[in-house]
């Protein structure tokens, strides 16, 4: 029996030693990315490297928010703009074909929920050369709007999907109930299945968001005057400048994580309190 | 009637993001087919010019497309491989009650949300050559290299760079999807293994396997377009991993040869499209 006992702990040692070796992994980055947002420009590239900062100091966060030393804001803006807008775009397309997809019954519906996968293989570095000439042949070369209609399409296929898959949970009975109340199809998205499928549209919107908050390649080919930057090709153009200070440049990185992270994490938040409330009631 | 209502209500919610896919991935993929066959000059306002095979037949001459293709088939295979293998391990190990859960399964996605750019920073700060602190600990500390590795420098040392850091990046996706499926297993066919004196490697192989099949083909199918396709990453870490998409955004957008870089893409739509084929066919035996 104590054998037994021993073995559990060395066991749990082992477990626990696993889990800690994952944790510093994954974490380790983010520490520097932190640590060297908050130590002097100098401290940040002195040899032997300091693990903590010796001076704290905000000045880089001061910075990136003062228009006249960093163009950090009109970065932000420029991403929110873009991403915020294909997001809800890729949302109201993705609810309609989703709602279609699961609920409607017409000819070639199969044949579309099984095609999903295909649009995968068309993504990306794929379309570049296509994209480029015929976007900039209706004039949107450096337009913000070129992004956005490609993050829209590009985020669709998996929008669709997704919403399809958190209509179907839906039972018929419900939407019936509402028929009978003379809901049509158009009431019956708003009033029925958008309000219960809360936690999913969020989780929709969260994903596009994020593949447009995040686009480096559309952004690096469309866009070319500075004014229009989003995050990831201004704070790259302004890495690749030989005066960058790393401090800066860290405060900047962790800001531009800072939305997808809160979004994301109150997705989950929406997804677990939904699962928790649909098993009390049921 | 209602039928007719239900049906032509259907169309008309499809239609936009049919209409979408077509405009804006259909027809440009048929355009880039045309593309592959002309000379494209700079100036857009000018005319194509028809060269029939001449961009395939350069491509397939230049030595560096099968480098670049070697490259990318290589850290295709790695990059999946590894991020699944992890991901699977991680979802295994997590796969139990034990204290502190719930903020290290939030952790683990960290790297998967943040921003690549962002990411990319802190790599290329801890990695740096002169005040980079993994050079501090293999060459001060542990005295591994006797001369600091230039990791972003050499193509060798920047293909392994770039490969951990799609690992570390991606292995987030395989834990999600892992974790989920292995949360439906059912316990009791464990308990059985254990009656029948099954060790742990039997019963992976024989249970969690074959429970997490369909996902495990999921997992690898999309994570290998993705990462055959991947650019971000591979040109924000370093100029010096020249993958297939590095050489086709070259092609593009520094020499100027549309029509070859047309040409490029369509291979890769022929080399990716036969892959997927194959392995649902022959791996995992679909259809």
């Amino acid at each position: 029996m104590s054998k037994k006992k021993k073995k559990k702990i060395v066991r749990g040692i082992f477990f626990y030693a696993g889990i800690l070796l994952l944790m510093a992994a994954i974490l380790i980055p983010f520490f520097f990315m932190v640590t060297v947002s908050l130590k002097s420009a100098k401290e940040a590239i002195q040899v032997p490297p300091t693990v903590l900062p010796e001076a704290l100091t905000l000045q880089h966060y001061k910075d990136i928010f003062n228009a006249n030393i960093f163009p950090f804001l009109k970065y932000f803006k420029n991403s929110l703009y873009v991403s915020v807008l294909a997001a809800s775009i890729s949302l109201v397309f993705g609810i309609m074909a989703g709602y279609a997809l699961s609920k409607l019954r017409f000819p070639g519906r199969m044949t579309i929920s099984n095609s999903f996968y295909c649009v995968y293989m068309f993504s990306g570095i794929l379309l570049i050369v296509p994209l480029y000439r015929l976007l900039s042949s209706i004039g949107l070369y450096n337009r913000r709007e070129a992004l956005i209609i490609i993050m829209v399409v590009q985020t669709l296929p998996t929008s669709i999907y997704m919403l399809k898959g958190f209509f179907d949970t839906i039972p018929q009975e419900i939407e019936e109930a509402g028929k009978i109340d003379g809901l049509n199809y158009v009431q019956s998205i708003f009033y029925i299945v958008i309000p219960i499928s809360v936690s999913g549209i969020v989780s929709v919107f969260v994903y596009a968001f994020m593949i447009a908050w995040n686009d480096f390649l559309y952004a690096t080919i469309f866009l070319s005057s500075s004014d229009l930057f989003t995050l990831p090709i201004g704070l790259n153009s302004l890495f690749n400048r030989p005066d960058y200070i790393w401090g800066r440049m860290m405060a900047a990185a962790l800001v531009t994580s800072v939305p997808v992270v809160i979004m994301y994490a109150f997705s989950e938040f929406l997804m677990k309190k939904g699962t928790t409330e649909g098993g009390v009631k049921g | 009637m209602n039928r007719k209502k239900e049906m032509t209500a259907g169309f008309l919610f499809i239609a936009p993001s049919i209409l979408l896919i077509v405009l804006l991935i259909g027809y440009p993929m048929i355009y880039n087919f045309i593309i592959s066959f002309h000379k494209v000059p700079v100036n857009p306002k000018k005319p194509m010019q028809f060269v029939n095979f001449a961009n395939f037949t350069k491509t397939l001459a230049d030595p560096s497309f099968y480098k670049a293709l070697g490259v990318t088939v290589f850290f295709t295979l790695l990059v999946v491989f590894l991020s699944t293998a992890v991901g699977l391990a991680v979802a295994i190990l997590l796969n139990r009650r034990f204290f502190g859960k719930k903020i290290v399964k939030a952790l683990i996605l960290l790297p998967y949300i943040v921003p690549s750019v962002s990411l990319i920073f802190a790599w290329k700060y801890m990695f740096n050559n002169t005040y980079g602190i993994v050079n501090y600990l293999f060459v001060d500390v542990l005295g591994l290299f006797e001369r600091a590795p230039l990791w972003f420098d050499r193509p060798a040392s920047a293909f392994v760079l770039v490969t951990l850091f799609c690992v570390w990046k991606f292995f987030p996706y395989a834990f999600m999807s892992f974790y989920a499926i292995l949360q439906t297993i059912d316990r009791t066919l464990y308990e059985a293994a254990d009656v029948d004196g099954a060790n742990g490697w039997q019963k992976f192989k024989v249970i969690t396997l074959q429970e997490i099949k369909p996902v495990l083909a999921t997992v690898v199918t999309l994570r290998t377009i993705w990462v055959f396709y991947m650019y971000t990453e591979v040109a924000l870490l370093s100029g010096q991993v020249k993958t297939i998409s590095v050489y086709l955004y070259e092609n593009a957008f520094s020499m100027r040869d549309m029509g070859k870089a047309a040409a490029i893409s369509i291979l890769l739509f022929a080399i990716i499209f036969s892959f997927i084929m194959l392995v649902r066919k022959k791996v995992f035996k679909y259809e």
